[in-house]
C-alpha cells in the first residue's frame, strides 16, 4: 500500500468513524448483548446464568405468548389488509383532477404525522361508551357497544384505528408512484381499446409493483412491533384479547425477566427477518 | 427497487433494537427540580458526633404527583441536615416502575424512592432492594420500628424477615357511596354481602329505557386488588401458607368471583374497562353511585368533583365471614445500587416522622402509615366533604384486618397478568368462576416454580 493510498483512506475511515462507532454502540453490542441474555436467567441486577434454550421453551409452550404471537399475526393481517388497499384508492381518487386536491392529501397525511399515543388515546375516547361512535349508532337507534371490553371487537378496533393513523402514508408514496408511470402506457393502452378497470390491470398495478413491495415489507415490519397503541388503548386486555409480542416484552421487562424479554425479542427479530426475505426473493428481484 | 433493500434490511436490526429496548429506554424523568442549599455554618440541628457529615447529594424519585408531601419537606431536611444536597425528581405512578427498573439495571437508581407496594415482592426477590434492618438496627426516629407501625403493616415492610422498605402511605379498601342518593331511597348502609348486592339493585336506574341500568352503578373493576377482597372476607387466601401452590381456587375463591361476578350478571355494576374513561366523569355523570377502594380516593373526589361534597361518605366494607382487604400503600425503599445509604435512610427517616407524615393526609389525601401520625388531629377530624363525617378511621380499621400480597418472585406476573385474566374472563361471561381459577391456579404453579 503506497503512503498516498494510505493516508487517502486513513482519512475515509477517520470520517467515518463517529458514525461507525455510534453502529457499533448502540446497534452491535446491544444487539449481541441481547443475543446473550436471551439464553440467561437475567434481571439486570444479579450477573446472568447461562439456562441454554429455556427461556425459548418456556416463551413458546406459554399458551398466553402463542395468543400474543397469533394476536400479532391477525393484527398484521387485518392491518396490511385493510391499510394498503385504502392507501392505494384514495391515492388514484386524488391522482385525478379536482378541487382542493392539495387539501385532502393534507388531510390524509396529518395523521400520520400525529403521535400514535394521541392517537390512540382520541379513538379510545370516539369507542368510550358514551363517545361519538356509540352516541351514532344511537342515533340509529342501534345499541351502543362497549368496544374496547369485548374480546371479539377489541382487536378490530385497534387495528381501524391504527390503520386510520397510517394509511395516509400509503397514500402519499403511491399517489408519487403513480406520477412515474409514463402517461405513454395509458395513451397505447387506450388505442388498443383498454378500459378502465384494464387499463388499471394491466398498466397501473404493474408500474406500481416495486412500491406494493415497499410498502408491505414496511408495513409488515411496523404492523408486528404493533405496541402503543395496545398500550394507551387496552393494555393487551381484555383476558389478552390484545396481547402482542411486543406488549409482552414490555411485560418481561416490567418484572425485570430480562432473559426472557430478550428471547421474545430474538423470537420477533428472526420471523421479520425470515418475511423480509421471502419478499426480496419472490418479489423483488424481478425489476 | 434495490435502493430499498438496505434501509429495509437496516430496518430489521433497528427492529430488533427497539422491540429490545422498547419505550423504556430512557430513563430521564419527567421533571427535574434539584434542591440545592450549600451546607452551611451553625446549621439548627447539630448532628450526632458519629455521624459523617462529608457533603454528598441524594436523588430522591417521587411518583405522588403535584400534591405530593415529599417535595414540601424537602427544605426542612436541609436545615437539619445541611451537609446532604437533595436532588429531587417528580416521576409519574405509571412510569415509575418501568424507569426503576431501567435505572437499576443500568446502575442509574436513585437513592430513595417511592414504590408502590405491589412493586416490593418483584423488586425484593430480584435483589435490588437495600436491607434496611441493617441500616437501620431496627430503629426508626430513635425508637423500634415494630412499635411505630400496626403489626400487618410491620410484616408487610418485611422480605425474608428483613426489612426492604418502610411504609409511607397504606392502602386498605373500604366503600364509598352516594348517601344522598341512600337517604332519597330509604337504602340502609350494607354491612355483608347480602346487603350490599340488595343496595346496588335498589340505587340502580335504567334511564334510556333500554331495559338495562346505566346510572347508580356499583363500579366493578376487573383486577386482583377487587377481586382479593371479596376472597380474604370469605375466608380464602391467594396462595397456600408456605407460598407453595395457588390457593385462589378454593371454593371460597370461587364464590367470592361469583359475587363479585353478580354485580355485573343483574346490571347493578358496571365493568369498569377501557370503554368507561375516566372514572371521574363517572362519578359526576352518576353512572357511579357506589365503589370500592383505598383512602387516597378521599383525596381523589376531594380535588376532582369538589362540587360533589356531601354526597359522598365511606363505609366499612361490607363482608361475608371476616373483614379483609388487600394491603398494599407506597413504600419507601433504598436501591442495593443507591451510592448513599446512611443519608438516604437519613431522609427515609426524616419522612417518617409524624410532621412529614400528616402531610400524606392533608397534602395528598392519602393515608400516613405510622402508628403515631395516626391519632394527630388532622386525621381525626370531622370532614364537611363527607358529610361531617371522619373516614379516616375507617381505613384505619380496614388496615387491621388487611392482607398483603404474597411476597414471591413471580407476584408481578401472578398477579397481572394471570389472575386477572381470570377474573375478566369470568366477568365477561367468558368462563365459570371456577374454570377460570383451576386454570389460572394452574399456571400460577408454574410461576412459583420457576
Amino acid at each position: 500500500m503506497t503512503l498516498a493510498r494510505f493516508r487517502r483512506q486513513s482519512i475515509g475511515y477517520a470520517l467515518i468513524a463517529p458514525a461507525g462507532l455510534a453502529v457499533v454502540v448502540f446497534l452491535i453490542i446491544p444487539i449481541l448483548l441481547s443475543a446473550y441474555w436471551s439464553f440467561t436467567d437475567y434481571n439486570g441486577v444479579k450477573p446472568p446464568t447461562w439456562v441454554g434454550l429455556d427461556n425459548y421453551a418456556s416463551l413458546l409452550g406459554s399458551p398466553r405468548f402463542q395468543r400474543s404471537i397469533g394476536n400479532t399475526v391477525a393484527f398484521v393481517l387485518m392491518g396490511m389488509g385493510l391499510g394498503p388497499p385504502l392507501g392505494l384508492a384514495t391515492a388514484l381518487l386524488l391522482n385525478r383532477a379536482m378541487r382542493f386536491r392539495g387539501l385532502f392529501r393534507v388531510a390524509f397525511f396529518l395523521p400520520v404525522m400525529t403521535s400514535l399515543v394521541v392517537v390512540a388515546t382520541i379513538w379510545k375516547m370516539l369507542y368510550n361508551e358514551n363517545g361519538l361512535i356509540n352516541e351514532i349508532l344511537r342515533l340509529f337507534a342501534l345499541p351502543g357497544h362497549n368496544w374496547l371490553s369485548d374480546p371479539n371487537t377489541a382487536l378490530p378496533a385497534i387495528v381501524v384505528a391504527s390503520v386510520w393513523q397510517g394509511f395516509g402514508f400509503e397514500t402519499v408514496v403511491f399517489l408519487a408512484a403513480l406520477g412515474g408511470i409514463p402517461r405513454d402506457y395509458y395513451d397505447a393502452a387506450r388505442v388498443d381499446g383498454a378500459g378502465r378497470w384494464a387499463q388499471f390491470r394491466h398498466v397501473t398495478l404493474p408500474g406500481l409493483r416495486p412500491t406494493i413491495l415497499f410498502i408491505y415489507i414496511i408495513g409488515i415490519i411496523g404492523s408486528f412491533q404493533v405496541f402503543d397503541q395496545i398500550f394507551v388503548m387496552t393494555q393487551g386486555g381484555p383476558v389478552n384479547a390484545t396481547r402482542t409480542m411486543v406488549f409482552d416484552l414490555y411485560d418481561k421487562f416490567n418484572s425485570l425477566h430480562l432473559g426472557e424479554a430478550s428471547a421474545v425479542a430474538y423470537i420477533l427479530f428472526v420471523i421479520l427477518a425470515t418475511l423480509s426475505w421471502i419478499q426480496f426473493r419472490f418479489f423483488g428481484e424481478r425489476d | 427497487m434495490s435502493r430499498w433493500t438496505h434501509p429495509a434490511v437496516a430496518l430489521a436490526a433497528v427492529a430488533l433494537v427497539v422491540s429490545a429496548c422498547g419505550s423504556a429506554a430512557s430513563p430521564a424523568p419527567a421533571t427535574q427540580a434539584p434542591v440545592t442549599s450549600p451546607p452551611v455554618g451553625g446549621s439548627t440541628a447539630s448532628p450526632a458526633p458519629s455521624m459523617d457529615t462529608t457533603p454528598v447529594t441524594i436523588t430522591v424519585w417521587d411518583y405522588y404527583g403535584e400534591a405530593t408531601p415529599v417535595k414540601p419537606a424537602l427544605d426542612g431536611f436541609q436545615k437539619e441536615y445541611p451537609w446532604i444536597t437533595v436532588k429531587y425528581e417528580a416521576l409519574d405512578w405509571d412510569s415509575m416502575n418501568e424507569k426503576f427498573a431501567v435505572g437499576v439495571a443500568a446502575g442509574a437508581a436513585p437513592d430513595v424512592a417511592t414504590l408502590d407496594m405491589t412493586w416490593i415482592p418483584t423488586l425484593a426477590s430480584n435483589g435490588v432492594l437495600e436491607d434496611l434492618s441493617t441500616i437501620s438496627g431496627g430503629m426508626l426516629n430513635g425508637a423500634p420500628i415494630a412499635e411505630q407501625y400496626n403489626p400487618g403493616a410491620d410484616e408487610a415492610m418485611k422480605f425474608d424477615g428483613t426489612y426492604v422498605t418502610m411504609l409511607f402511605d397504606f392502602d386498605a379498601y373500604a366503600l364509598y357511596y352516594r348517601a344522598d342518593l341512600f337517604e332519597k331511597k330509604g337504602i340502609a348502609v350494607p354491612t355483608t354481602w347480602d346487603e350490599l348486592r340488595a343496595a346496588a339493585k335498589q340505587l340502580a336506574e335504567d334511564t334510556n329505557g333500554d331495559g338495562k341500568p346505566d346510572t347508580y352503578l356499583y363500579q366493578v373493576w376487573p383486577d386482583t386488588f377487587h377481586y382479593a377482597q371479596f376472597l380474604f372476607q370469605n375466608g380464602g387466601g391467594i396462595l397456600t401458607a408456605d407460598a407453595t401452590a395457588a390457593a385462589f381456587n378454593s371454593p371460597e375463591g370461587v364464590s367470592a368471583l361469583e359475587f363479585n361476578t353478580s354485580f355485573i350478571d343483574d346490571g347493578s355494576g358496571v365493568y369498569w374497562g377501557p370503554d368507561q374513561g375516566d372514572q371521574m366523569a363517572g362519578f359526576k355523570d352518576g353512572t357511579l353511585a357506589m365503589f370500592q377502594n383505598g383512602p387516597y380516593m378521599m383525596g381523589v373526589l376531594k380535588s376532582g368533583a369538589p362540587e360533589m361534597a356531601g354526597m359522598w361518605k365511606v363505609a366499612t366494607a361490607p363482608y361475608s365471614k371476616q373483614p379483609g382487604s388487600y394491603l398494599g400503600g407506597t413504600g419507601l425503599g433504598i436501591p442495593v445500587a443507591a451510592a448513599h445509604k446512611d443519608a438516604a435512610w437519613l431522609f427515609v427517616s426524616y419522612m417518617l416522622r409524624p410532621e412529614q407524615q400528616v402531610g400524606v393526609f392533608t397534602l395528598a389525601g392519602a393515608a400516613p402509615a405510622t402508628t403515631a401520625t395516626l391519632e394527630s388531629p388532622e386525621l381525626t377530624m370531622a370532614d364537611p366533604y363527607f358529610g361531617g363525617d371522619a373516614p379516616f378511621g375507617i381505613f384505619l380499621e380496614a388496615m387491621k384486618t388487611a392482607t398483603h400480597f404474597p411476597y414471591v418472585r413471580s407476584w408481578a406476573e401472578i398477579q397481572t397478568p394471570t389472575m386477572d385474566d381470570a377474573v375478566a374472563a369470568v366477568l365477561l361471561g367468558q368462563s365459570s368462576a371456577k374454570h377460570a381459577l383451576d386454570a389460572a391456579a394452574q399456571e400460577t404453579n408454574t410461576l412459583l416454580k420457576k
